[in-house]
């Protein structure tokens, strides 16, 4: 199965024997965390899901993150003590409470809460207004809703789960810093927004949602393909334009953030990506006519090309130009940006992208990806125009497979492939 | 590939007893901090050991006695199975603790010492998101088209498919499909070698292949592997062993493995082994690990390294076992 936990990535080999003072230390720390673990066990096994309990998995988890089990028996203590009890007139949801496991049998009522605060850490590393970095998000700013925007005061038990909630997000976040691709702790974090969503009116639950954004940023500035971090990123911005949080579109911040990752490094395919999903809705909700969608795709390929010129050498790049190509062969696949193309339209535009490609090959003579470009857009245009390569075409794609051969070996069982299917062998079937 | 051996230096040889002293060893590392550090992935460590003992032709290497006896340990009432005794169930020990089972024919002793085949299905069955057809992982709601596949490759070992809305899941894979010819995790996640295992895989059992696109799929796989011979798994990412089965598999299931150098790969995941104490890292130098070291293992034996059991590319486990069990 696909859980990289707790495998060893790009850690030095080093000799396995250690010396008797490791030994020793070793086993020190396996009897402190055994110490731990049974004191958890045991009590958990009486049914007490107190606040002892709840203390005791905030140490566990500070020692191991990967304890899905620990954060299990963590939510069971919210849920059987922390949280407040939803009472006849309350404002709050009860969705939580009938979408939560059956599992807790707890008779504890005792409040994680007031003591949850001495064992946690002060809430650090969460962005707030006015800091540098995180907050330099604009999509955050556009976001939030007006001051005042929720008007009556909070009851006892809203203001209770408030605290709860972001205690256990403050929780979270050295340990992600810690461990960024640890799923446990990120699915943790979306459980506890999630209650947010159950448990407070929606104004304050979008208030406690809009700070994951500049989380998301965060982790993002730290690892630009944290591909966890991305998909939270997603999901965050998801809830938000959600009706559960009395959200809208974000779709045009999002566009901007695809925009300011690719400016900081063009290589960054997982913002390219991001923006291949965007577009299609990003066009609907400015309400884009044909002329526009159309200086939008112009727009796009003139970026691309602006970055291939400095990086042809570069995957990410060429992915997504496909992407736009695609848009030009496929527009039953891909309709955004080309619904008012005639066969003609998408003729030329394929065609200039094959002599811009051409051009590369003035100054980048050996980089494989040029030809394996112009190889594919050139069967394209033949798709296209529904006829066979004519005979110039034919030899320059004889030519360029034959550059493929010579440039990248490794994939050459393909380069045969395509040259038995599209009868390019030398001196092969003329069409 | 007979001359691979030939051509390899002596050092680029698989190392076989190593290889299995260390997956023996593994259970007997109690005094190291890390051994319990890592017991949350106890269950699924025993099916990658077991795995790589199977392929490398030792499948009597670990006790088949204690083996079913901790796995069946591991198992809760719900049917579900825990990483270890005290640990919660999870789909991902489930799925390992079924692979075990059908590994070492033990489905047997499962409905009469264990709580029973269909008590797991039910399990299984339970997590799945009845209105778009993927799975959680538990019951906290985690989803992830691995526990998807994962659901997949439990249920159809057990003969248990008909529990699930296949149809449903399918829909749901196909909506993660990316432009690329890739998968993600969920729908709108970017194209990730993994997750396009899980996806093709999960298709590949349910008989719905057909909606795989496989001349893109099998570019972008085969773009994966870059100078070194070792492969990636995404665009402009450093390479890993553990990719090695993730993609190689992917190109197996689409009859596509060709489009890679076969013998690059090879010599890249020797590089990654510990000759003289076995175990294969993530790239050559690195501490090794059983998670890599089965995914090394299983992708040789995809490359028809000599003397390995082949390997059943969709369920990662020696095909021997996997036609036993599905009565190919």
């Amino acid at each position: 199965m696909a859980d990289q936990g707790g495998s060893q990535h790009g850690i030095a080999r080093t000799s396995r024997v250690r010396t008797e003072e490791q030994k020793n230390r070793d086993l020190e720390r396996i009897a402190r965390y055994h110490e731990l673990e049974d004191q958890v066990r045991a009590r958990v096994a009486q049914g007490d899901y107190s606040s002892a309990v709840f203390q005791l998995t905030s140490k566990l988890l500070r020692l191991n993150p990967e304890y899905y089990t620990i954060w299990n028996v963590r939510r069971r203590c919210l849920i059987s003590g922390s949280f407040s009890k939803p009472s006849a007139g309350s404002s709050c949801s009860t969705a939580c409470l009938t979408s939560s496991p059956t599992a807790t049998t707890a008779p504890s009522s005792i409040s994680c809460l007031s003591s949850s605060s001495a064992t946690t850490p002060p809430a650090p590393g969460l962005p707030t207004a006015g800091k540098s970095g995180t907050t330099a998000d604009p999509t955050v700013a556009a976001a939030a809703e007006p001051p005042g925007a929720i008007e009556s005061a909070p009851s006892e038990a809203e203001s209770h789960d408030f605290t709860t909630l972001k205690s256990e997000l403050a929780f979270t976040i050295p340990l992600l810093l810690e461990s960024p691709k640890c799923y446990w702790i990120w699915s943790y974090r979306l459980w506890i927004l999630q209650q947010a969503i159950a448990r407070l009116r929606p104004a304050l639950a979008r208030t406690v949602w809009e700070e994951e954004l500049g989380l998301a940023s965060k982790m993002l500035g730290k690892d630009r393909r944290n591909f966890h971090a991305w998909g939270y990123r997603r999901h965050v911005v998801g809830q938000l334009e959600s009706r559960s949080l009395q959200g809208s579109s974000m779709v045009e911040a999002e566009f901007a953030y695809t925009d300011r990752m690719i400016k900081s490094d063009l290589s960054n395919f997982s913002a390219w990506h991001s923006r291949s999903r965007l577009i299609p809705r990003l066009l609907e909700e400015r309400a884009a006519d044909e002329a526009a969608r159309r200086a939008f795709l112009d727009k796009e390929f003139q970026q691309i090309r602006e970055a291939l010129n400095v990086g042809p050498e570069d995957q990410s790049l060429w992915y997504y130009h496909q992407f736009l190509v695609l848009n030009l062969v496929y527009p039953d696949k891909h309709p955004a940006m080309t619904p008012g193309f005639t066969v003609h339209d998408r003729v030329a535009y394929l065609k200039r992208e094959i002599d811009e490609i051409k051009e590369l090959l003035e100054d980048y003579a050996d980089i494989q990806l040029i030809y394996e470009g112009l190889f594919e857009y050139t069967l394209y245009l033949c798709q296209l125009e529904r006829r066979n390569p004519k005979a110039d075409e034919r030899a320059d794609l004889v030519e360029w497979l034959a550059k493929l051969k010579q440039l990248d070996p490794m994939r050459r069982g393909r380069w045969a492939d395509l040259e038995r299917e599209h009868e390019l062998t030398a001196g092969g079937s003329d069409v | 590939m007979a001359i691979v051996s030939a051509v390899l230096p002596e050092e680029l040889q698989l190392a076989t007893t190593a290889h299995v002293k260390y997956i023996q060893s593994l259970d007997s590392r109690k005094d190291e901090y890390d051994y319990w550090l890592t017991e949350h992935l106890r269950l699924n460590g025993l099916y990658w050991g077991l795995t790589t003992l199977h392929l490398l032709g030792h499948p009597d290497a670990l006790p088949r006695a204690e083996t079913v006896d901790f796995v069946l340990s591991c198992q809760h009432d719900s049917g579900g199975f825990g990483a270890a005794p005290g640990h919660d169930a999870h789909m991902l020990s489930t799925v390992s603790a079924v692979q075990i089972l059908a590994m070492i024919d033990a489905f047997d002793e499962l409905d009469t010492r264990g709580k029973g085949k269909a008590q797991v299905g039910k399990y299984i069955a339970n997590l799945q998101n009845r209105e778009t057809g993927t799975f959680a992982g538990d019951e906290w709601g985690e989803e992830d088209t691995r526990f998807l596949y994962g659901a997949f490759n439990a249920l159809s070992l057990l003969g248990l498919l008909n529990l699930v809305d296949v149809d449903k899941a399918v829909n749901h894979i196909a909506a993660c499909a990316n432009f690329d010819g890739g998968y993600g995790v969920s729908p709108g996640a970017e194209s990730h070698a993994g997750q396009i295992f899980t996806c093709v895989a999960a298709l590949t059992i349910a008989g719905r292949q057909n909606l795989v696109d496989k001349e893109r799929l099998g570019r972008w796989l085969s773009e994966r592997q870059i100078a070194g011979g070792g492969l990636n798994g995404r665009p402009e990412k450093k390479e890993d062993v553990c990719y090695s089965w993730w993609v190689l598999s992917s190109l197996e299931m689409i009859g596509k493995t060709h489009w890679i150098d076969r013998d690059q790969l090879v010599a890249f995941i020797l590089r990654c082994q510990d000759p003289e104490r076995g175990g294969i890292s993530d790239r050559p130098g690195d501490m090794v690990d059983v998670w890599h070291t089965v995914f090394g293992i299983a992708g040789l034996s995809l490359l028809q390294y000599p003397g390995l059991q082949p390997v059943d590319e969709v369920y990662c486990m020696p095909k021997s076992a996997t036609a036993r069990v599905l009565g190919r």
